[in-house]
């Protein structure tokens, strides 16, 4: 287990960098988190981080990568909700990626 | 000797309420947890029962159980909290839970 | 193509793991683009009670969990009219859309899928 140091205040991370508390999140966790995945964060992540919170709000659990991807593209259109941008905005990996950063659960579908 | 009797299980999936119902005393109480509330949903035959119960039978449901399941209390019953669970417990001399 | 699969789900909200492992069966099949169907039946139909609140039991909010299925791709959802009717659920306003069958058309449905499972 490891922690974040964000505005001098320590939080817990799990083995996977995942936040421990959900309500430790803050825009600035969000970019210390990113840092450490050497992600630099521009407005067309933040914007998938701030809908995956959206997502979490309203169903209370986190998206597998299918189901992101659909998301996505019925709230900001296909153009942004595809396999090829989200892939390429987060490594490869969106679902588990994009969770972390926005401070969500790890998804438990996404193997 | 009035007896409380408990019953925690769904009305809809098992006949514990119906045979309850069928060995009450003039004075016992019956007390509603868990899914066990669901007899109380409006427009049952379970509801029914319980309402044509002699009125010298109290009834009573647990409150945090009738909210998690989007039901209210009835007129006929009386929604309490855990503290007067416990109370009820002890004013009636026996109680019966159906487990 | 994959086998189809029902899953039949007829325990109520907070009766036990079972609505919750039913769920989670269908959500993992729903990504992974299996084709699917979930049928409430018997108190499985209590599930899809609108207003139900899961804090006062200190639990996970089903009712948010259930509505993530469409997106899941999980969107053949069914329920079962005569156990709506015994539970006085009828008319009630239900957290997804799922078809109304009668007897009949359950045991049509069951027909349709290559496997089922009930929980």
């Amino acid at each position: 287990m490891s922690t974040l140091l964000i505005d001098g205040q320590e939080i817990a991370l799990d083995k996977d960098g995942f936040l421990v508390e959900l309500s430790d999140w803050s825009p600035a966790a969000a970019e210390a988190l990113a840092e450490r995945e050497e992600l630099p964060l521009s407005a067309e992540h933040w914007e998938i981080l701030e809908l995956l919170r959206g997502f979490y709000s309203e169903f209370q659990l986190s998206p597998a990568t299918r189901p992101l991807i659909k998301y996505v593209a019925l709230k900001l259109g296909p153009d942004k909700g595809n396999s090829l941008n989200l892939n390429r905005l987060f490594k490869g990996t969106p679902a588990k990626l994009a969770a972390k950063l926005a401070g969500l659960p790890k998804p438990t579908n996404c193997l | 000797m009035a007896t409380l009797h408990l019953l925690s299980h769904s009305p809809f999936s098992d006949s514990r309420l119906a045979s309850c119902l069928r060995l009450l005393g003039p004075d016992d109480g019956v007390l509603l947890s868990g899914d066990a509330v669901y007899a109380l949903q409006p427009g049952t035959a379970q509801l029914q029962a319980l309402e044509l119960m002699p009125a010298s039978i109290a009834l009573y449901a647990l409150d945090e159980d009738l909210q998690a399941r989007a039901l209210s209390a009835p007129a006929r019953a009386q929604a309490i909290d855990y503290p007067t669970f416990v109370e009820l417990c002890g004013h009636y001399a026996k109680v019966n839970s159906w487990l | 193509m994959s086998k189809s699969m029902l899953i039949i789900s007829r325990q109520a909200p907070w009766a036990g793991p079972s609505t919750r492992e039913a769920l989670d069966i269908a959500l993992a099949g729903g990504a992974f683009d299996l084709p699917l169907g979930l049928l409430f039946l018997d108190d499985g139909v209590f599930q899809l009670v609108a207003g139900q609140q899961a804090a006062a039991l200190q639990q996970k909010d089903l009712t948010a969990n259930l509505q993530a299925l469409p997106l899941f791709g999980v969107e053949e959802l069914f329920v079962s009219s005569r156990s709506l009717t015994e539970r006085g659920l009828i008319d009630a306003q239900l957290i997804l859309p799922a078809v109304e069958l009668d007897d009949h058309a359950l045991a049509q449905l069951l027909d349709r899928f290559d496997q089922v499972v009930t929980i």
